[in-house]
């Protein structure tokens, strides 16, 4: 067809005018755009988070922060925060373990692993707890588990549903031993939550693994997850190296879960805070 | 002056933004689809970006590749034509965060003035005349009272709509109530926000509308009327300029107004007001248009001002080097749209490949497009492939240049429409000027 170069570029001066705009070099400011994981299509920040974090064209979930979930499924203007002054120490003074929490802190903007505090889930009072990525993947040292005790033992108290949001990568291995016992601490703190007769509803946001997943994040009356969400105890490579198999497609992902009734249902986030407010309203104390 | 300039569309407009830049010694970068490849805009160009596949959506609606091809060849400006993103304030908005000017308003101006209902508002409050009608009209039982008031024909118009969609006409109140519920279903389904209102109908009424120039100093000039009444299904086939209908005095009374109106929203660079005008002579306010049109030409020629190019130095922040003082209307100009369809076969779009291009000359004669000899004509985007302008004294010698112009298009291959336009010419009420936004519609 057309061959290049069949047009000559005209001899023409860039017409003069007095203000330089030449100085002036088109760049895209780094926070701008994300690029989406699962299908790598280039997304704009700004819409990515009106869109709930939720990639528009393959509705890949992002993770999100404590604050931006709480933010995301409670009514405005309704939580109050619980516990936010307690802060991790270096207990068995692990190496390094300060500034890694420096630096999760600055990372997360959160004092700890996990946000708990009361609010309300279309119009029903809930204690709510969580847990947060950016801080060291969600683990769980005793602060955690305290907190998380805490939060029940509240709810158990004023006679109050909990909702728990987990994404988590297990115990915390800086505070070793400490770190597991808060799986016991936590279960028993559920478990008397649950005698009383109220409901725990947990949401299993990815990832979900480790002591969580081994203690709190599966006792909830009513497991749900986030689509895609992985949902383990050790992780695949562990697995596959002890087992020397290779593992199914599509393994610890929710969807597996589901199929096998470890997980109720798996809802989108767009449609999770109805779905909390739905269970919510089914399971409402008589008075 | 922008010594890069990327040209986010294609065809004719994207050729003809090109051709300014180059009078102007700007290098230009052009975009184009995979489609497109073959495209005039491409070999014009100094650069050249492929930023998808055929689908509009996923090549010259798509921002980020747009973007990115900007800032990789350095382009400092970005014209976005008519169509595609032109009217896009996000997209506006992506230009300024990345540091290149989008040649066109600031991005809240066309929020406003894409939002037709906040616009009107602010055309009232400018003391523009609009057409009497309602707000946005919630419910069906408002809609109805409402429509009482405005009184029959009515016509039910999206908030959101534009380019002729979302329009729906309500002749009495027998037939409100079930158009009212189409007309706001339609609008979801089409432009995801459902928002109607009402509107009285004038009919018959001609389409007239302003050109405008607006600087960053503060200097607003008005480039007299264009009348667009030849539509078919509210797409624009004939303009011309000036209208046969605006006497001097009612064309200053317009300027007037459309310079008020300009300022009072805090307009920037090129853009259209548009009108509807009784046959008593009165004016009314439809909405504005934030971008260059597609018969921009026609005022060019009356005018003798390049458009496109005084809309790249307005972007780069020049003066307008006239006044409303300087502006003359000189003799006639009309515009034929060149459409790749077949009038005879209920307008079917046709493609393919052009086997012979024989494009008209003489003096003030001027043929806009992207075709060239064995181009082929793509399926996938607008069926406009040229737009043929001439330039006479006066109407009537302008009407035979364009008779005689049209008899020397011949373009081979694909179907188009250029019978259609001689026959709208030669049509007695057309030659008396003496024609409405029905005139179409009344020929079957």
């Amino acid at each position: 067809m057309l061959e290049k170069g069949l047009f000559k570029k005209p001899n023409n001066p860039l017409e003069i005018h007095e203000k330089a705009v030449d100085a002036q070099q088109p760049s895209i400011p780094e926070e701008m755009c994300v690029s989406c994981p699962s299908c790598k299509e280039t997304l704009f920040a700004n819409e990515l988070e009106e869109n709930l974090s939720v990639c528009h064209s393959c509705g890949h979930h992002f993770r999100i922060g404590a604050r931006q979930r709480i933010d995301i499924m409670l009514d405005p203007d309704t939580f109050t925060e619980f516990y936010g002054h307690m802060v991790s120490t270096n207990i068995l003074r692990f190496p390094e373990y300060e500034k890694k929490l420096q630096k999760a802190a600055d990372a997360s903007g959160e004092k700890e692993a996990v946000v708990c505090g009361t609010g309300r889930i279309g119009g029903f009072s809930v204690a709510v707890f969580a847990m947060d990525h950016l801080f060291m993947m969600g683990s769980m040292g005793t602060v955690v588990g305290e907190k998380i005790t805490r939060i029940f033992e509240y709810a158990t108290e004023n006679r109050l549903p909990v909702v728990g949001f987990t994404v988590s990568g297990g115990a915390r291995m800086q505070e070793g031993i400490l770190s597991l016992m808060q799986m016991a601490k936590t279960s028993a703190a559920v478990k008397r939550h649950s005698d009383a007769g109220n409901l725990y509803i947990t949401v299993l946001t990815d990832p979900t693994s480790g002591g969580v997943t081994a203690s709190f994040a599966m006792e909830g009356d009513v497991i749900v997850s986030e689509p895609k969400a992985f949902i383990g105890f050790a992780g695949p490579v562990v697995i596959e190296q002890t087992m020397r198999q290779k593992l199914p497609e599509g393994f610890q992902r929710a969807e597996l879960l589901l199929e096998k009734g470890f997980v109720d249902d798996i809802v989108k986030r767009r449609d999770l805070k109805a779905y909390l407010a739905r269970l919510l309203d089914l399971h409402r104390r008589g008075t | 002056m922008f010594s890069k300039m990327l040209v986010a569309n294609r065809g004719e407009i994207a050729v003809r933004i090109i051709r300014a830049c180059k009078e102007m010694g700007v290098s230009t970068v052009a975009v184009f689809s995979e489609a497109d490849r073959d495209a005039l805009h491409v070999s014009l160009a100094d650069e050249s970006i492929c930023i998808g596949p055929a689908a509009v959506q996923e090549s010259y609606l798509n921002m980020t590749s747009i973007i990115s091809a900007a800032v990789m060849t350095g382009a400092q400006a970005i014209h976005p034509g008519y169509g595609l993103l032109s009217e896009n304030a996000r997209f506006a908005d992506l230009c300024e965060k990345c540091n290149i000017v989008f040649i066109g308003p600031p991005a809240d101006v066309i929020t406003r003035m894409g939002d037709k209902d906040a616009a009107r508002q602010a055309m009232e409050e400018a003391g523009v005349p609009v057409i009497p009608g309602s707000g946005i009209v919630s419910g069906v039982i408002e809609a109805k009272e409402e429509a009482e008031r405005i009184g029959y024909p009515l016509i039910i118009k999206a908030r959101s709509g534009g380019g002729g969609r979302g329009i729906r006409v309500v002749e009495d109140s027998a037939g409100f109530e079930n158009a009212f519920m189409i007309a706001a279903a339609e609008a979801q389904g089409a432009f995801g926000d459902g928002a109607v209102y009402l509107e009285k109908y004038l009919s018959p009424a001609k389409h007239i509308e302003m050109q405008m120039l607006c600087d960053h100093h503060g200097n607003v000039v008005c480039l007299g009327e264009r009348e667009c009444s030849i539509q078919r299904k509210n797409q624009k086939l004939l303009e011309e300029s000036p209208s046969p209908a605006v006497t001097p005095e009612v064309r200053e009374r317009m300027t007037k107004v459309s310079v008020k109106a300009a300022r009072a929203v805090k307009y920037r660079n090129a853009g259209t007001i548009e009108y509807l005008f009784d046959k008593d002579g009165n004016f009314y306010f439809m909405e504005m248009n934030t971008r260059l049109q597609v018969e921009h030409t026609v005022t060019e020629k009356v005018t003798g001002i390049d458009l496109v190019k005084w809309q790249i130095r307005i972007a780069a922040g020049l003066e307008l080097a006239f006044s409303q003082e300087d502006i003359g209307i000189k003799g006639h100009a009309i515009e034929c749209r060149i459409n790749s369809e077949n009038p005879s076969l209920n307008f079917r779009p046709s493609s393919g490949k052009v086997s012979l291009l024989h494009i008209p000359g003489g003096p003030w004669v001027r043929f806009d497009t992207a075709l060239y000899q064995d181009y082929v004509v793509p399926p996938f985007y607008d069926s406009m492939i040229g737009k043929l302008i001439v330039h006479a004294p006066t109407r009537e010698e302008a009407i035979r240049k364009m008779q005689a112009a049209l008899c020397e298009l011949v373009i081979e291959g694909v179907d188009h429409n250029s019978e259609l336009q001689m026959e709208i010419l030669s049509d007695e009420d057309f030659s008396a000027g003496n024609y409405y936004t029905d005139f179409m519609a009344k020929r079957g």
